[in-house]
């Protein structure tokens, strides 16, 4: 079953900047030079604009970023809340203003400071202090001590690891794998650097049973993507690439990285996103050629094949085996390096390398690739889209 | 940034204009006796070190182990170093600032040829970066970077990246402060818990409508809808439902590694808190998920560390003879 | 390369050693490094350390040894980056593993990078990256 939005808008241009460790520039101007560039990539200009999203979380507001690139007129902004689980639907709500004649021409963009600025991975004092009930949530895990990403995340690994007897070995897999893409793709900040399953598992604890290496990376950089209608972005200079699916999804009694409550404390959200993805495109699992699924934590990456069906639960740690999300496996994931390779861009970069493979344009090309499924921040209520090969 | 760190960073600037010092020789040339010593004491069984055919095959005639590069320009005993001595600088420019404390971090060297007897090596230093201030697990402190160069004549024989950090001893020597515990937000809705806890009461919230525990609690019952919700007090039994032992990045008034875990209460209800061991006190770090210590369905029940008047947490103490 | 020569993720054997005061006294002499924390108990405490403790300079020399005894009497170190960690102190076993990580053409030469992790009961001591340069055809 398809539904008229499947296909109706597309990207028509991605752009970023360099990703490193200290931009040296301020938020402001990463994701104006990021939507410069998209916007140079599609043929269009500043002036064609008339709608943007972002994250909640991005410290862009849409007039400053409209002011810089002298922007005219907007018609449409919107932003999406709970973290990295907002990139695919930044792009879910630039394709529904698109489909349904709100707006013309919408960018996309998050741009930040993450490792120079304000670091994610440290305890966010701020998240338990906010006067709303994401706050109140927080109250019932940050004053005893869990208050850290990676901490929360491997309160749910040891779980799975528990339950389907997953080890340490099997999340190293993707982050191997990671690297290995990683090493090939220039505009990786671990590129010429691949890892062994050793180095993985020599790598020090960070929040047993997660270690370093199973925690991406914390980067400074901004990426930006142009969305119009399809038929418009045939035109354009660098084509259409159709966005076929695009949803988001909240489980029941659904938390911020503490959904520890409910009888699976795995990522049913990632679930609900994936049946209507599959829905919406009428395509299934066996359809995708490469998959682009968000990496901020190894664990998370093994529960989205399984939510997303590409294997059952509890068959991700065979899946990942033997090389077979690696270029040339059965299903390569992340193939510009993923966020533990590449950078964290809040998994806006994995939009971008979704949209090379479908031009033929990846530095780890998956030959004849036509259909990619990219997913969003993991934890959270989340995000995922497919996009298609035009034509 | 702080005056400190200003005249930190001012310090480093000035050593670091000053480039590489003039080349210090060593005390004595490259010889067997040395290299005897050291092979005696590492333990090192390679024959090209020694007056050995495999040495002439290999080297014609024996040669210094490479890591001894650093030995021959050691100063030894004598307390002097020599004024442009930029590392021993920048020490006591760090000493003077109060970062007193070091710890080596990194040592890279490279070797472009083997030393052999009576090599006589002069050894050059510069001062390379001085980053910080960062906060590490042992304190805040700085990086210091010295790069060195051995030359035999003009002929360049080694070099060395030496990085050491130079930090105040932090928290982990004086322990964590509990006063810095990150306060959990709280209102109408969840009030009744920490009273609980501030009076070593395990409070469940229950609803007044249909009976239903909840935990995290809130003002209306998913179940019947009802808003007229209550309590009941839990004996605070329980068994470990997932656990964590968490490293890094310092968390605020814990001391690391910090065990932690969602509980399954006998209720029903999961809560996360901080483990313990029988007695209340810290339990020492895992080594892994087998280390038999604690594991997922370990009993545990409930305990209370108050933090001040304002806060009492739950922690959870694992049952005696419990991990069975 | 010669067919014979290690392959990525070759792992080297094992090495166990223990750590005894007579080893930290002795290297820290033969390595002329007289710094009181690595021969004299009582300053080391006075210090706020558990005990004397391996150098770092020795560090570099086991780690040395412990490549050298694989790679065999033939080859050549070109290069040793060492990341310190936990201390070395006597009555803790000092344990070496190590695998090829990577194998690089420099000019004629070519060279197998190992990683070595040394690790004592408090952590990893050492995460070192040795380069060395095979005799062609070498076994290892």
């Amino acid at each position: 079953m398809s539904v008229p939005f499947s296909g109706a808008a597309s990207v028509a241009g991605i752009g970023a900047t360099e990703f490193s460790k200290e931009s040296g520039r301020s938020e402001l101007q990463l994701s104006a030079e990021a939507t410069l560039a998209a916007l140079t990539d599609a043929g269009l200009s500043p002036g064609d604009v008339d709608g943007l999203v972002t994250f909640t979380m991005d410290n862009t507001a849409e007039i400053a970023l409209a002011r810089e690139l002298g922007m005219g007129e907007l018609r449409f902004f919107s932003r999406i809340s709970y973290g990295g689980g907002a990139a695919c639907a930044t792009l879910q709500q630039a394709a529904m203003a698109v489909a349904t004649g709100m707006a013309d021409v919408v960018v996309c963009y998050r741009g930040f400071n993450e490792r120079s600025g304000q670091r994610f991975g440290q305890v966010q004092n701020w998240a338990a202090g906010q006067s709303n009930t994401n706050g109140l949530d927080n109250a019932w895990s940050y004053p005893s001590g869990l208050s850290t990403p990676a901490a929360t995340v491997a309160m749910q690994a040891r779980r799975y690891m528990h339950e389907y007897g997953a080890t340490s070995r099997d999340f190293g897999a993707v982050a191997v794998a990671d690297r290995r893409h990683a090493s090939t793709n220039p505009a990786a900040w671990f590129h010429g650097k691949p890892i062994t399953i050793e180095d993985h598992q020599s790598s020090r604890m960070i929040a047993d049973p997660l270690r370093l290496l199973d925690c991406c990376q914390e980067s400074d950089g901004a990426v930006a993507i142009v969305v119009t209608s399809t038929e418009r972005a045939r035109d354009l200079a660098a084509g259409a690439v159709p966005v076929l699916a695009a949803a988001q999804g909240s489980a029941r009694d659904q938390f911020v990285m503490t959904s520890y409550y409910r009888d699976d404390i795995g990522i049913p959200e990632m679930g609900v996103v994936g049946r209507q993805l599959w829905a919406q495109s009428g395509l299934g699992p066996a359809d995708i050629d490469t998959a682009v699924l968000y990496d901020h934590f190894t664990p998370y990456v093994l529960m989205q094949l399984e939510e997303l069906g590409f294997c059952g639960p509890g068959e991700a740690p065979g899946f990942v085996a033997d090389g077979a999300i690696e270029l040339g496996g059965r299903l390569p994931v992340n193939t510009h390096g993923g966020q533990l390779g590449e950078a964290y861009i809040h998994g806006m970069n994995g939009i971008n390398e979704a949209v090379r493979q479908l031009r033929g344009t990846s530095v780890n090309q998956v030959e004849g690739a036509a259909h990619v499924v990219v997913t969003a921040g993991t934890g959270v209520p989340t995000s995922g889209l497919v996009l298609g090969r035009d034509g | 940034m702080s005056d400190t760190h200003d005249w930190i960073m001012e310090q480093a600037s000035l050593l670091r204009d000053r480039g590489e010092t003039t080349p210090r020789p060593a005390r004595d040339p490259v010889n067997q006796p040395q290299v005897h010593t050291w092979l005696e004491a590492i333990g090192d069984p390679n024959p090209v070190y020694r007056d050995t055919p495999e040495a002439t095959e290999v080297h014609g005639g024996p040669v210094a182990p490479p890591a001894m590069a650093q030995v021959w320009t050691m100063y030894g005993l004598d307390p002097h170093r020599p004024a442009d001595d930029p590392l021993h600088s920048m020490m006591q420019v760090m000493d003077e600032a109060g970062f007193t404390s070091v710890l080596g971090t990194n040592c890279d060297q490279t070797y472009d040829r083997y030393l052999r007897p009576g090599d006589h090596v002069t050894v050059t230093t510069r001062l390379e970066s001085v980053v910080g201030p960062k906060r590490t697990g042992v304190g805040e402190g700085y990086f210091v970077t010295t790069r060195s160069t051995w030359r035999v004549g003009d002929e360049q024989v080694a070099t060395m990246l030496f990085r050491v950090l130079k930090y105040k001893p932090g928290p982990r020597s004086s322990g964590p402060d509990p006063s810095s515990t990150v306060r959990p937000a709280r209102n109408r809705d969840s009030e009744f818990f920490w009273e609980g806890t501030a009076v070593g009461e395990l409070r469940i919230q229950r609803c007044n409508g249909c009976g239903a525990l909840r935990h995290p609690p809130g003002p209306m019952c998913p179940h019947c809808h009802a808003t007229d919700q209550g309590h009941v007090v839990s004996p605070g039994r329980g068994h470990v439902y997932s656990y964590v032992t968490h490293h890094a990045p310092q968390v605020p008034g814990k001391q690391l590694p910090l065990l932690l875990a969602v509980v399954e209460l006998d209720e029903g209800v999961r809560m996360i808190g901080e483990l313990r061991d029988g007695t209340g006190s810290r339990l020492e770090p895992l080594s892994g998920p087998d280390s038999g210590a604690v594991e997922i369905g370990t009993p545990v029940e409930v305990g209370f560390e108050r933090i001040d008047d304002d806060l009492t947490l739950a922690v959870w103490r694992v049952v005696d003879g419990g991990s069975a | 390369m010669s067919t014979t020569a290690p392959q990525v993720e070759h792992q080297l054997p094992p090495w166990e050693l223990p750590v005894t005061t007579t080893l930290v006294v002795s290297t820290a002499l033969a390595t002329r490094d007289f710094q009181d924390v690595h021969h004299d108990r009582d300053l080391a405490v006075q210090r706020g350390s558990k005990d004397i403790f391996l150098n770092i300079l020795t560090t570099t020399g086991l780690v040395q040894r412990y490549v050298g005894e694989w790679a065999g009497h033939a080859a050549l170190i070109r290069a040793c980056e060492l990341r310190l960690g936990a201390p070395a102190y006597p009555g803790d076993t000092l344990s070496f593993r190590g695998t090829v990580s990577e194998v690089l053409q420099v000019g004629v030469e070519t060279r197998q990078v190992v990683d070595v992790v040394g690790s004592v009961s408090l952590g990893d001591h050492v995460t070192a990256r040795v380069t060395v340069v095979l005799p062609a055809g070498a076994q290892a």
